[in-house]
C-alpha cells in the first residue's frame, strides 16, 4: 500500500501503471486519457467472492487456499483484451494460478455461457494479470475464477482493486470491487499449516493407510467440527432417552394389561418400530409428516423419532424384569391390601429398576449410535459433519475422529454396565448381608426399596431374601 | 476385576494388531502387484494396473440422473454410457460397482474395490490432492429450484432472494453445490444430505426451501420426479466432469485421456450429450 513507486519513472511499466490506481493523480490522468476515446466507459463488478474454505460454514480464512472469482459487465461498446486484479499485500498464490485459472464470458444473466477464452495469465507481486488472446466480445459480462490464492493469515477486509485493457490500448480501473471479509486463521488452520510443513508428518502420510485413516492434518483439522455433532448428539439422546422410559414404561404396562385392545395395540407397536429398520422410520418421519402437514423442525422430530424407537426396545426390558418378578411379590402385597397400583409402585417397580439397570444402559448406548442415522436427513450430528468432510478431501480419517467421539461416551457406560452386572450378579449389597449371616432373613432396613421388598417378602411368604436379588439364585 | 481390565487390554491390542495388518497389507500388496507387472517386460513402458484383468471396473453412485441411476434394476446414464464406449476404445469390458458418493474417493486411494470412480466428479484442487483426474468430458452448471407454491422466490428476485436468512438450501454434502450456496448466498442456511433425490424428498416436505445442485440432474429431477417444483436460477458456473483415478495408476490415467480425447474428435461424446441432456 506504498504510493511512492507510482510516482517513480522506474514504475512506468503497464502492470506497475494499473498499480497506480491508489495514487489518485495517476488515475486521474488514465480516467482523462480514458474519457478520451470512448464515453462513460466503466468495467462494473457484478461479485467478486472467495470459496468458503473452512471444513463447514460460509468463512474464508486466510492462510489457507482458496478461490477467487471475480465477475462483471463491460459497457456496450468496451472489448477487454487484458484484466488485472490487485490482492492486498501479503497475498500469496501457489502454481494453479497461473496454471489453473480460467475466464467464461457468460450471457448478461449468468445462465448462458458463451465460451472459455483463452488468455496468459502472470502473476507479479500481488498483482494477477490476464492477457486475452483475442478481444472479448464487446459488452461481455466476464468471470475470472483465480485458484491458489492464500489471503494474509491475519484476515479482515480485503480490499482489491483491479484494472483492465481495451483493445485501443486504455487502461481503466475495475470499480466498485466489494472488500472480502477473510478471517484470521483459526487455532486449527495455523496448526494444520504448521503441521503440513513438518516432515515427520510428510513420512507418516506417505503410508498409504496412516494417511487415509490417521492423517494427522485432517484429524485436527476435522476435530473441532466433529464436535459440533458430538454435541449435537449428545444433546439429542438426552433429551430422546428420558422421553423413552416413560414412554417405555407405558407401554410395558399396556403389554401386561387385562384389555385385551390395550395388550393388542402395544404389541403392534412394539413389533412394528422392532420389525423395521431405524433408518426408515427416520426417513417416513422426516419426508412423510411433513407432507401429512405436520411440520416439525428437525431437533425436535429427530428426538421424537429415537423417542419412539427406544420406548419400543425399552418396553420389552421392562416386561421382562417386571415379570421376572416372582408372582409371591404380587400376592403378598395384594393380601397386605394394596392395590393393583400400589402393588405396581410400591412393591413390583422398586425391584425392577434393580434389574433392568445394565439393559437400559446397553440400550441407551444403542441410542446414543443410533443418532448417527439422523445424518441422512440432515441433522448435523457426528456423523453427517464427518461424511461432508470426507466427501469434500477424499479422505476416511475424519470418520475414525467421529469413531473417537462415540467411543468417548459407549466405552465409559460399557464400564459402567459391567459393575452393575458384576453387582447384580453377586457381588454388592448381597456380599454384605452375607456377613451378618447368609442367608438369614433381612431386617427391616429404613425406606429403600429393598427394604420394603425385604419386610414383604419375610412378613407374609417367608421366601429367602436371596431370591428377590438374585433372579437366577433357586433356579 | 482384574481379568476384565486384562480381557480388555488383549482385545484392544488385538484390533490393533489387526489394523496393523490391514495397513501394511493395504500398503504393502500394491506396489508388490507393481513390481510383478514391471519385472518380466523392463524395456517396455510402465502397464496400467487393473483390478481385473481385462475389465474395468468403475465405481459409482447410482443415484445421479442423468449421470447414472438405477432404471428396472440397471445402472444407465450418460457416464454410464460414455464408460462403456472408453472400455470398448480400450479393448477392456466395463463393470459397475454402486458405492456411496463420499465413499467412491477413498476407495479409489485405498484400491481393491475398482479402477476408476465414475459418479459426475468436478475436478477440485483440494480432491487433486488424493486422487488424479481424467481429462475432462462434460461440463455442468449449478441451479437452484423452489417449489411451486413458493411464490416469494422467482426467476427475477431469485439471486437477492436466496441470499436471505431464513431460506434453507438442501445441498448434497461435499459437492461444489454446496460450496456454490456457501460462497454466493452467505445468509441463507446451508442444508446438506447425503444425495440429490433426498434433497428434493426435503424440499418436497417442506425441511428445504430450495434445492441447488447441478443444472442437468435438476432438469431431470424435475421432468420426472418432481413437477411441482420450477427452477428460478440457473448460473453458467461451468464445472468440469471428470473421473478419479488411483495416484499409485498413471498409467490408466493415461489410457483413459487418450480414450476420452478419441471420443471427443470422433464425435461419440456429443452425440451421448445429445442423448442424455
Amino acid at each position: 500500500m506504498n504510493k511512492t513507486p507510482c510516482f517513480t519513472p522506474a514504475s512506468s511499466s503497464p502492470i506497475a501503471r494499473a498499480l497506480g490506481r491508489l495514487a489518485p493523480i495517476v488515475l486521474a490522468a488514465m480516467m482523462l486519457l480514458a474519457l478520451a476515446p470512448a464515453s462513460a466507459l466503466a468495467l462494473d463488478t457484478a461479485k467478486c467472492t472467495a470459496r468458503p474454505n473452512g471444513s463447514t460454514g460460509s468463512e474464508v480464512y486466510g492462510g489457507t487456499e482458496t478461490r477467487v472469482t471475480w465477475e462483471g459487465q463491460a459497457d456496450a461498446d468496451e472489448a477487454i483484451t487484458g484484466l488485472s486484479i490487485v490482492f492486498p499485500q501479503g497475498t500469496t498464490f501457489n502454481d494453479d494460478t497461473t496454471g489453473k485459472a480460467r475466464i467464461t464470458l457468460l450471457t448478461a444473466d449468468q445462465s448462458q455461457r458463451l465460451g472459455f477464452l483463452d488468455a496468459d495469465y502472470a502473476l507479479d507481486g500481488e498483482t494477477f494479470t490476464a492477457t486475452l488472446d483475442e478481444p472479448a466480445q464487446a459488452g461481455g459480462y466476464l468471470r475470472v475464477e483465480i485458484y491458489g490464492v492464500f489471503f494474509p493469515v491475519s484476515g479482515g477486509e480485503m480490499v482489491l482493486s483491479g484494472s483492465y485493457t481495451l483493445e485501443d490500448g486504455a487502461t481503466l480501473p475495475v470499480d466498485d470491487i466489494q472488500p472480502i471479509a477473510v478471517t484470521g486463521v483459526s487455532t486449527t488452520g495455523q496448526i494444520t499449516s504448521w503441521l503440513s510443513d513438518q516432515e515427520w508428518v510428510q513420512a507418516w502420510n506417505s503410508n498409504r493407510f496412516l494417511r487415509m485413516f490417521l492423517n494427522p492434518v485432517i484429524i485436527v483439522d476435522s476435530f473441532p467440527v466433529v464436535f459440533q455433532g458430538f454435541l449435537m448428539a449428545v444433546a439429542i439422546v438426552a433429551v430422546a432417552f428420558p422421553l423413552a422410559i416413560p414412554l417405555g414404561l407405558c407401554l410395558s404396562l399396556m403389554r401386561m394389561a387385562k384389555l385385551r385392545v390395550l395388550r393388542g395395540l402395544a404389541s403392534l407397536y412394539v413389533n412394528v418400530v422392532r420389525g423395521t429398520p431405524l433408518f426408515l422410520q427416520i426417513y417416513i418421519a422426516f419426508f412423510g409428516l411433513p407432507l401429512a402437514g405436520l411440520s416439525i423442525d428437525k431437533f425436535p422430530l429427530g428426538v421424537i423419532v429415537l423417542a419412539m424407537n427406544s420406548a419400543a426396545y425399552l418396553c420389552e426390558i421392562f416386561r421382562a424384569g417386571i415379570q421376572s418378578i416372582p408372582a409371591g411379590q404380587t400376592e403378598a402385597a395384594r393380601s397386605l391390601g394394596m392395590n393393583g397400583a400400589q402393588t405396581m409402585i410400591f412393591v413390583i417397580i422398586p425391584q425392577t429398576v434393580r434389574r433392568v439397570i445394565p439393559t437400559m444402559t446397553s440400550e441407551f448406548i444403542l441410542l446414543y449410535k443410533d443418532t448417527s442415522m439422523l445424518a441422512a436427513v440432515g441433522v448435523m450430528e457426528v456423523v453427517m459433519y464427518a461424511k461432508t468432510i470426507v466427501a469434500s478431501t477424499g479422505s476416511i480419517t475424519p470418520y475414525i475422529v467421529a469413531a473417537c467421539f462415540y467411543l468417548v461416551i459407549t466405552l465409559p457406560l460399557a464400564k459402567v454396565v459391567g459393575r452393575l452386572e458384576a453387582r447384580l450378579a453377586g457381588g454388592g449389597r448381597r456380599r454384605k448381608h452375607r456377613g451378618a449371616g447368609a442367608g438369614a432373613t433381612r431386617p427391616l432396613e429404613g425406606t429403600d426399596s429393598a427394604g420394603v421388598t425385604a419386610y414383604v417378602t419375610d412378613a407374609l411368604t417367608s421366601q429367602p431374601v436371596i431370591k428377590n436379588d438374585a433372579p437366577d439364585a433357586g433356579r | 476385576m482384574k481379568m476384565k481390565k486384562w480381557g480388555v487390554l488383549a482385545v484392544s491390542a488385538a484390533m490393533v494388531a489387526a489394523l496393523g495388518l490391514f495397513g501394511c497389507s493395504g500398503g504393502d500388496a500394491k506396489p508388490a502387484e507393481d513390481k510383478k507387472a514391471e519385472e518380466p517386460k523392463t524395456e517396455a513402458p510402465a502397464e496400467m494396473t487393473l483390478l481385473k484383468e481385462g475389465t474395468l471396473t468403475i465405481l459409482s453412485s447410482p443415484d445421479y440422473p442423468p449421470f447414472e441411476n438405477l432404471e428396472n434394476g440397471e445402472i444407465v446414464g450418460y457416464e454410464v454410457d460414455l464408460f462403456n464406449a472408453i472400455a470398448d476404445e480400450m479393448g477392456l469390458k466395463l463393470e459397475i460397482q454402486p458405492l456411496q458418493f463420499d465413499g467412491i474417493i477413498p476407495a479409489i486411494q485405498a484400491g481393491g474395490q475398482g479402477d476408476v470412480g465414475v459418479s459426475g466428479f468436478s475436478v477440485d484442487p483440494e480432491r487433486a490432492q488424493q486422487i488424479d483426474f481424467t481429462e475432462t468430458f462434460y461440463i455442468d452448471d449449478q441451479a437452484v429450484a423452489v417449489m411451486n407454491s413458493n411464490t416469494d422466490i422467482t426467476s427475477e428476485n431469485a439471486a437477492q432472494a436466496l441470499n436471505q436468512e431464513g431460506v434453507i438450501i438442501a445441498v448434497q454434502s461435499g459437492t461444489t453445490g454446496e460450496a456454490y450456496v456457501q460462497e454466493n448466498f452467505p445468509n441463507a442456511t446451508v442444508q446438506p444430505y447425503g444425495n440429490g433425490t433426498d434433497c428434493f424428498a426435503a424440499m418436497q416436505s417442506g425441511q428445504a426451501t430450495a434445492v441447488c445442485t447441478n443444472l442437468a440432474v435438476v432438469k431431470r429431477m424435475l421432468a420426472d420426479a418432481y413437477p411441482d417444483a420450477h427452477m428460478v436460477l440457473e448460473i453458467a458456473t461451468g464445472e468440469e466432469y471428470a473421473a478419479v483415478v488411483s495416484k499409485d495408476n498413471p498409467e490408466l490415467t493415461k489410457a483413459l485421456d487418450a480414450a476420452i480425447k478419441k471420443l471427443q474428435e470422433n464425435g461419440t461424446i456429443d452425440q451421448l450429450q445429445d442423448k442424455w441432456f
